[in-house]
């Protein structure tokens, strides 16, 4: 009974340490700069976004979101930064650690080299992050952040 | 006073009667093994007295025999006088309440903390949070900044009002 339960134990710590393995994992976030707008024949919206599609358009209420600059960041220590970058926009990440949930990011959207916005963010792997940016021509700037 | 080996041969024997047959049998360790022995020792006792008429041998002394056969057969037979030693076992009754209790205690103790964790009042570490958010005033002075969740897949957004409107130019690739 005694060896019963030592195996019981020593099992329930394999299974801890695999689920702690698990979650230590390397995470990709993929950034993307999106122009929302209403048009007559909406393209089919870029499969990053295909999880939150009816939220977007709710919550933006147009019928089309096209990505113009985007980046796919496999993160591994969570200090890396990247950017993300259309023409004329570039979204600067820079990662500063890693906590339960997520990570905890830095976050500047230039237009060309002009600082608009700048935030902090802890970024959950279950959540998405959406930023409603300036208004461009008919459209909408969107900057959306996902832990895949 | 009478000892046990004397109570149990009188019990064999059917002998014990009244109050001496009920505390006697109250000490018995286990009763239906010592009846089994009673049964098996009745079962001997008539089967020698069977053998022994059979081959007409005359024992004058057969009473005496069979009660010193009985007294032998309770001597050495370790059931009669004392309860089999049980299989050791770790989990004893008191341990195994113990066990339960603690187990039980522990469950509470982390119910209260993910309950209060799930606080609907506050946010949640697995939705993404908004630190802090700036605009720089001088380029966007009339620019406000607000935060919510949404319900439906859980996606946080930052809403920025009164930023700079942009020619169409600006949603090139």
């Amino acid at each position: 009974m005694r060896n019963c339960a030592l195996f019981v134990i020593a099992l329930l710590a394999l299974a801890m340490s695999a689920a702690a393995v698990t979650q230590a994992a390397d995470q990709t976030v993929w950034s993307g700069l999106v122009i929302a707008e209403n048009v007559d024949n909406p393209a089919a919206i870029p499969p990053e976004l295909t999880r939150i599609e009816q939220t977007l358009k709710d919550l933006f209420g147009y019928n089309q979101f096209e990505v113009i600059g985007q980046s796919r960041k496999t993160l591994k220590t969570g200090e890396e930064d990247w950017l993300a970058a259309s023409k004329y926009f570039a979204l600067h990440v820079d990662a500063r650690g890693e906590h339960a949930a997520g990570y905890v990011l830095n976050l500047k959207l230039y237009k060309e080299k002009e600082l608009l916005l700048e935030w902090d963010t802890k970024l959950s792997k279950q959540s998405p992050l959406v930023i409603k940016g300036p208004q461009v021509g008919g459209g909408q700037l969107l900057l959306v952040l996902v832990v895949q | 006073m009478k000892t046990f080996e004397e109570k149990w041969t009188a019990w064999l024997d059917g002998e014990l009667s009244g109050r001496d047959l009920a505390e006697f049998e109250a000490s018995l360790p286990d009763k239906a093994v010592a009846e089994a022995e009673k049964e098996a020792a009745h079962k001997l006792g008539a089967l020698l007295k069977e053998q022994l008429g059979a081959h007409a041998v005359a024992m004058r002394n057969e009473d005496f025999f069979s009660h010193q056969l009985r007294e032998r057969i309770a001597r050495e037979s370790p059931l009669s006088r004392e309860p089999a030693p049980e299989a050791s076992t770790w989990w004893t009754v008191r341990r195994l309440l113990w066990t339960g209790a603690a187990s039980l205690a522990l469950f509470l103790i982390c119910a209260v903390f993910v309950m209060r964790e799930q606080n609907p009042g506050e946010q949640s570490q697995y939705l993404t949070q908004i630190l802090s958010a700036r605009v720089d005033p001088a380029v966007s002075p009339n620019a406000t900044i607000s935060m919510f969740e949404t319900t439906q897949d859980k996606v946080t957004v930052l809403w920025v009002e009164g930023l700079q409107s942009l020619p169409a130019d600006y949603a090139a690739k």
